[in-house]
């Protein structure tokens, strides 16, 4: 009893202190993202350079204002630039306005964007990620876990028959990931778009959308193909070398021979003696390619117009659009530091040798 | 047998003839409403994408435009359909400030005003236009638009600035060189120098686009004239900053690639002297920091203020400006780009000259597919729903205001390649100015009538009081004898209020509709009212400004009066403000009374804000009639509208509406959300039958209870662009008339004269120029008549004729040309002299050929005389052989008998 409380403690104090430390972690990242987001307080002075000259021209530029005196359309321009300078509470200092920022990330409160909205019309920094989150998921999530799932059955397969003929093919294909996802996309639109017309070019669904649920449903899966497709040419190959070298590694440790000699049965051996130890370097591997799927991939997005968080995080830095950026970041610093904290105590259990407090 | 069943036969076929006859008739009818039954909107940002799509038929138009010199020829070579439309430019903006920055005490070449307008001479507009756009592009020199109608009506100016600024460096180089001298400067080893340092020019580029490479190209310029350039490439997010909120005195730049746009067929460009040129045009130090001629500068401020009384002194004025500002050059000005806008062959669409297919309000009646009526059109556009659709203050993004016009109509509709008003819902106007305004009219449906004073009657409309709730009259406003520089009396259609003309949700249009615009722009700058806005009160003061009065004269068939001191060149666009002010389109969008009620409920109780300001303001949605979560709450709002028979504005709207109006009008919009899923009630064409927010994607359905035809608009599916054909002139003899035929046609078809605002010509010589205006003989024929008074002043040398010809129905001028010789008369005659001379030496030379040729002649008789003598000796001879041949033939057969017998 005493033994336990005293673990109790030991692993609670462990967790105390890796919470406290990811927790200033990402309080600091969070506020450097502030600081670089905004380049240190340079990009208002963007902005407001840009406001002046769009509202100066919409001004010029509407009929209704033609042969006012330069004094009024300066006063008209004036009192919307600085009702936009407000609205978007540029009329703040830098300073006080980075820890609002930092206030608003850390209690997830996340605020509103500055320029950009959610397709329904929503300012809400919340509601843009959240409209853009589930489509990122369904691809990103979607495909990196069929990768994963690929990398860990065809690398383990082809630790078993290391130096067969498929172990070879593999190793041979591993190049191929020396070009990203959307690389391998662009090839896939030419062929299966452009020249095939089997598949669609992009998008999330057909035009017009399908009424029926199910009809809309798979048309929504026939678009996610392609991206699919792409990402699994790109990213399978090396994986699979990865996996199948670090079950290889593991297969060839000291324990792993003395259980063999030991007469374990091979099965016993892999389940025991090399899975087991493997499986904390490779969950964490996937928990990490899980969060990261949340964030999107940029590039990919773009190559086959995925409404998704990528296109998003791409926008709203294009334009400065800082709360969008620092939220998008609060909320990956947030499940990243929490994945490493639930990954540490993981780790104490599914790894014989990490022991709290040994 | 057979012959019942031969009858069969025929009977069937005359049948089926019968029963086809009517569909396919029935099909080529236009139908009520747009052409096409549905238009799906979606988006893809990428060029070459979109392009791929359109080829495989997966969507028929992109609403944005495609300039890229790849796609163009792409485009072409593989049959798909493509226009331009004309509204961005690219200019170099110099920093005025020097000669020495006072920051940095080094020197700025470009503080030098002949520096500047030498750099005319050294950029070539040619190459930009060719080269680096691949022909997307046409030169620029002056202020005013290639495609406008003010650079039709300064034709020949701008074609005299053409000619005097056209390429050629070593000119350029020359006056650059000597002013540089005079500056200060030495030229040592191939480079200026300036107190013992290189010159640098320190030039802003931008990288978006082109003004990359033009940026490159004109920097290669500036080092073969002995300049140090420093580039400093970036976007227009990291240049602005530096150049226009920096201080030009700063010395942080000289050069910058500047660009701009206009979205709209601009009539009236007279003000750009002032604004591109003049401290007048912007507040900020770089403007600050121009300083002008004072007649140019004096000229610039008349043009900005319209201060000028007639057509001729703009003209004069406008003249002299274009020369000037070459002069000042503070800018000068590079190419205007064609943007390429792209679809299917089989569509047609009407577009705009300056913001192209998206910007057209004509496009939701001109597309149609040119083969069929009906069917479904996909378009694509880079993006939609970009901000929330609210009537009074929602998206002004052109992604999303283009299929929002498809959804309303305003009473007036602009003409896509004029930029001038047509009438929609409107069957005239009447405009009233003062007689001193230069205002002019084109269209017939408008009479424009000059008049002394124009007295703003004491009971006309002025504004809304919120706290009183009650409007209040120009009497009670301003008081006494009010004057107003214009009115406008403007007769809607007779049919607006018979019950036809209706909403998409099934409500009649009615005179509460429009009581109800004027009473809530109002309203709102209120700050009594439940939905002040102070983001609202700058656009309200300025409108107020000039906005004198509105009067309703009659209210079935309605007829306002509408009082203003906003006026324009073209009689057109008074009468658009007087007649759409408080039609009920609003600033982004339409809308009934009784959808803008529930907004108005919905503001009022704060749970959401029409204005992005104000929402901000109360930490609530801005409001969104589509989507979101603004529609649980306008719903909310229906149903207390419902349930408490809300009217707003009471104390002044009941008295126009009908006893069961609210309450129909809130049922009807209850069972249009339960249908739709949203709350835009329009009463355009279409009407937005989905929205799917998530795949950004929008789809419009064809509102077949319409009261106008397809074909109302079909005129403007093509532009009816002038084209030019000149009699070759050859040789104009100085003081002879020549009179040449120009025939004018549009597809094939002779152009109607009375569609022409004017032919003229313009007489280039080595002499200088002359102009003119063609006469019209009959429709798609002119005739080009130089009097004698007119060739007589022509000088002897190469001559060009250029015609230039301006439609009221195309802004951009239609231009010709033929080269011809002008001989004198003296030198004419002398020439015919000698023409004559010539020819009578040659006739001698020809007799003498002639007298040669007979005398050979007759030494040829003479030969055939003697060999006919020598033959006849030889036919004598023969003649006597047959005669004794003859002879002893008959001797032989006399003696042949007698030995017989």
């Amino acid at each position: 009893m005493h033994l336990k409380r005293s673990s109790v403690i030991k692993v609670g104090r462990y967790v105390g202190v890796r919470a406290v430390t990811v927790a200033v972690a990402i309080v600091i990242s969070v506020y450097l993202t502030i600081i670089i987001a905004n380049a240190g307080g340079y990009v208002d002075e963007i902005i407001i350079s840009e406001l002046r000259f769009n509202i100066y021209e919409s001004v010029r530029a509407n009929p209704m204002y033609k042969g006012y005196p330069p004094e009024e359309i300066r006063r008209i321009a004036e009192e919307r630039i600085e009702l936009e300078i407000k609205k978007m509470g540029l009329d703040q200092h830098f300073m006080i306005r980075s820890f609002n920022y930092l206030y608003d990330a850390l209690t997830l409160n996340l605020g509103r964007a500055m320029k950009i909205f959610s397709s329904s019309g929503s300012n809400r920094v919340w509601d843009i990620i959240g409209e853009r989150l589930p489509t990122t998921v369904l691809l990103f999530t979607t495909a990196n876990i069929l990768i994963f799932l690929c990398e860990l059955f065809i690398g383990l397969t082809l630790s078993r028959r290391y130096g067969s003929k498929l172990d070879k093919l593999a190793v041979s294909l591993a190049p191929l990931s020396s070009m990203p996802g959307w690389f391998y996309g662009i090839f896939m639109i030419i062929i299966f778009a452009s020249w095939l017309g089997i598949l669609p070019y992009g998008g999330l669904v057909d035009a017009p959308p399908p009424e029926e649920p199910l009809l809309y449903a798979l048309s929504v899966l026939e678009h996610m193909i392609l991206p699919l497709l792409s990402w699994a040419v790109a990213y399978i190959p090396i994986g699979v070398y990865r996996m199948r070298t670090f079950f290889l590694m593991f297969s060839m440790e000291d324990y792993v021979d003395y259980a063999k000699a030991r007469g374990v049965p091979p099965k016993v051996v892999e389940r025991r003696y090399i899975l087991r130890p493997v499986l904390p370097p490779v969950i964490t591997d996937f928990v990490l390619v899980l969060i990261s799927s949340w964030m999107g991939a940029i590039v990919t997005e773009r190559v086959f117009n995925w409404p998704g968080v990528g296109t998003l995080m791409a926008e709203a830095i294009a334009i400065n659009d800082a709360p969008v950026i620092i939220g998008a970041v609060a909320i990956f610093a947030y499940l990243l530091g929490i994945s490493v904290v639930v990954l540490d105590m993981i780790y104490a259990i599914v790894d014989p040798r990490i022991r709290v407090g040994e | 047998m057979n012959k019942i069943v031969t009858s069969l036969i025929i009977s069937i076929m005359v049948l089926n003839l019968f029963c086809v006859m009517p569909i396919s008739l029935k099909s080529q009818q236009p139908p009520k409403g747009p052409w096409v039954d549905e238009v799906v909107f979606f988006t893809e940002s990428d060029p070459d994408k979109v392009v791929e799509m359109m080829l495989r038929n997966e969507a028929q138009i992109y609403f944005d435009d495609l300039s890229y010199p790849h796609i163009l020829r792409t485009v072409k070579e593989r049959g798909l359909s493509y226009t331009f439309s004309y509204g961005l430019y690219y200019e170099l903006t110099f920093n005025p400030v020097g000669p020495l920055f006072p920051a940095t005490g080094k020197l700025n070449p470009f503080s030098n005003a002949k520096i500047r307008e030498a750099m005319n001479y050294i950029i070539d507009r040619a190459y930009i236009a060719g080269e680096i756009l691949g022909g997307l592009a046409v030169p620029r020199y002056t202020a005013l638009t290639p495609s406008f109608p003010d650079y039709a009506r300064y034709a020949d100016v701008a074609y005299e600035i053409e000619s005097t600024y056209k390429y050629n460096f070593e000119k350029g180089k020359a006056i650059i060189f000597e002013e540089m001298q005079k500056m200060g400067a030495e030229f040592r080893n191939g480079k200026w120098y300036y107190k013992g340092e290189p010159v640098a020019i320190k030039f802003l580029i931008r990288i978006e686009d082109a003004r990359k490479d033009i940026g490159d190209y004109v920097s290669g310029q500036l080092e073969k004239l002995g300049f140090t350039v420093e580039k400093r490439y970036g976007k227009s997010a990291e240049l602005s900053p530096i150049w226009i909120r920096g201080n030009p005195a700063n010395g942080e730049w000289h050069l910058y690639t500047g660009g701009w746009i206009t979205t709209l067929v601009n009539r009236d460009e007279a003000d750009n002297f002032g604004y591109f040129y003049t401290k007048i045009g912007r507040p900020e130090p770089l403007w600050q920091a121009y300083e002008n001629d004072p007649e140019f500068y004096a000229i610039a401020q008349k043009l900005y203020y319209r201060n000028y009384k007639s057509a001729e002194e703009r003209d004069e004025l406008m003249a002299k400006a274009l020369m000037m500002s070459m002069k000042e050059s503070q800018r000068i000005w590079l190419v205007h780009l064609a943007s390429l806008w792209v679809s299917r062959p089989e569509v047609s669409i009407a577009y705009d000259l300056a913001g192209g297919y998206s910007g057209s309000w004509l496009w939701p009646w001109t597309l149609r597919y040119k083969d069929k009526v009906g069917g479904q059109v996909k378009v694509l556009s880079p993006d939609l729903l970009v901000e929330p659709w609210n009537p009074i203050a929602g998206t002004n993004w052109i992604f999303d205001q283009s299929v929002i016009r498809a959804t309303g109509e305003t009473s007036l509709l602009p003409d896509p390649y004029t930029g001038l008003y047509w009438p929609h819902r409107v069957e005239k106007a009447e405009v009233y100015v003062k007689e001193d305004l230069p205002v002019r009219k084109t269209l017939d449906w408008v009479s424009l009538i000059k008049v002394g004073d124009i007295v703003v009657p004491g009971d006309a409309w002025y504004k809304w009081d919120a706290s009183q709730k009650k409007i209040v009259t120009v009497k009670e406003a301003l008081g006494e004898n009010v004057k107003a520089l214009a009115k406008v009396i403007v007769y809607y259609d007779k049919e607006l209020f018979s019950g036809k003309y209706k909403w998409h949700d099934g409500s009649t249009f009615s005179i509460a509709d429009i009581i109800f615009n004027f009473i809530i722009s109002h309203d709102r700058a209120d700050p009594a009212s439940p939905i002040y806005d102070k983001a609202y009160v700058p656009d309200y003061q300025a409108a107020m400004e000039t906005f004198k009065g509105f009067k309703i004269v009659s209210k079935n068939p309605l007829v306002i009066e509408y009082y203003t001191d906003t006026w324009y060149a073209d009689a057109e666009w008074i009468a658009a403000v007087g007649a759409d002010d408080f039609w009920p389109y609003y600033l982004q969008g339409p809308a009934p009374w009784h959808t803008l009620a529930i907004g108005y409920l919905a503001e009022a109780d704060r749970k959401l804000a029409f204005t992005a300001d104000k929402a901000k303001e109360l930490r609530v949605d801005w409001m969104n009639f589509i989507a979101g979560p603004s529609l649980e709450i306008l719903k909310s709002k229906l149903q207390e509208a419902i349930s408490r028979g809300f009217i707003p504005y009471s104390e002044v709207l009941r008295d126009y509406l009908s006893a069961n109006e609210p309450l129909t009008r809130y049922q009807n919009l209850m069972n249009w959300y339960n249908s739709k899923g949203h709350f835009w009630v329009g009463n355009g064409p279409f009407y937005l039958e989905k929205v799917d927010t998530i795949a950004k994607q929008i789809v419009l359905r064809a509102y077949r209870g319409h009261v106008d035809s397809a074909d109302k608009w079909l005129k403007f599916g093509e532009p009816m662009i002038p084209e030019l054909s000149i009699q070759p002139i050859g040789t104009v003899i100085q003081t002879q008339p020549v009179v040449r035929n120009l025939t004018i046609s549009t597809h094939g078809i002779p152009y109607r004269a009375d569609d022409l605002l004017y032919v003229k010509y313009l007489l280039v010589h080595p002499g200088g120029k002359l102009t003119g205006f063609a006469e019209a003989v009959k429709d798609g024929l002119y005739q080009v008549r130089l009097g004698p008074d007119v060739t007589g002043a022509l000088e002897e040398g190469t001559a060009e004729l250029i015609i230039i010809a301006v439609s009221k129905l195309v802004g951009t001028p239609s231009i010709t040309r033929t080269t011809f010789t002008v001989k004198s008369l003296i030198g004419y005659v002398g020439e015919q002299i000698a023409g004559v001379k010539g020819d009578l030496s040659g006739l001698g030379t020809r007799l003498s050929s002639v007298e040669s040729k007979v005398d050979a002649l007759s030494s040829q008789i003479r030969g055939v005389q003697n060999q006919v003598s020598s033959l006849s000796g030889v036919v004598y001879a023969a003649v006597g052989i047959s005669v004794v041949s003859l002879i002893v033939a008959v001797a032989a057969v006399f003696m042949t008998r007698k030995s017989k017998t």
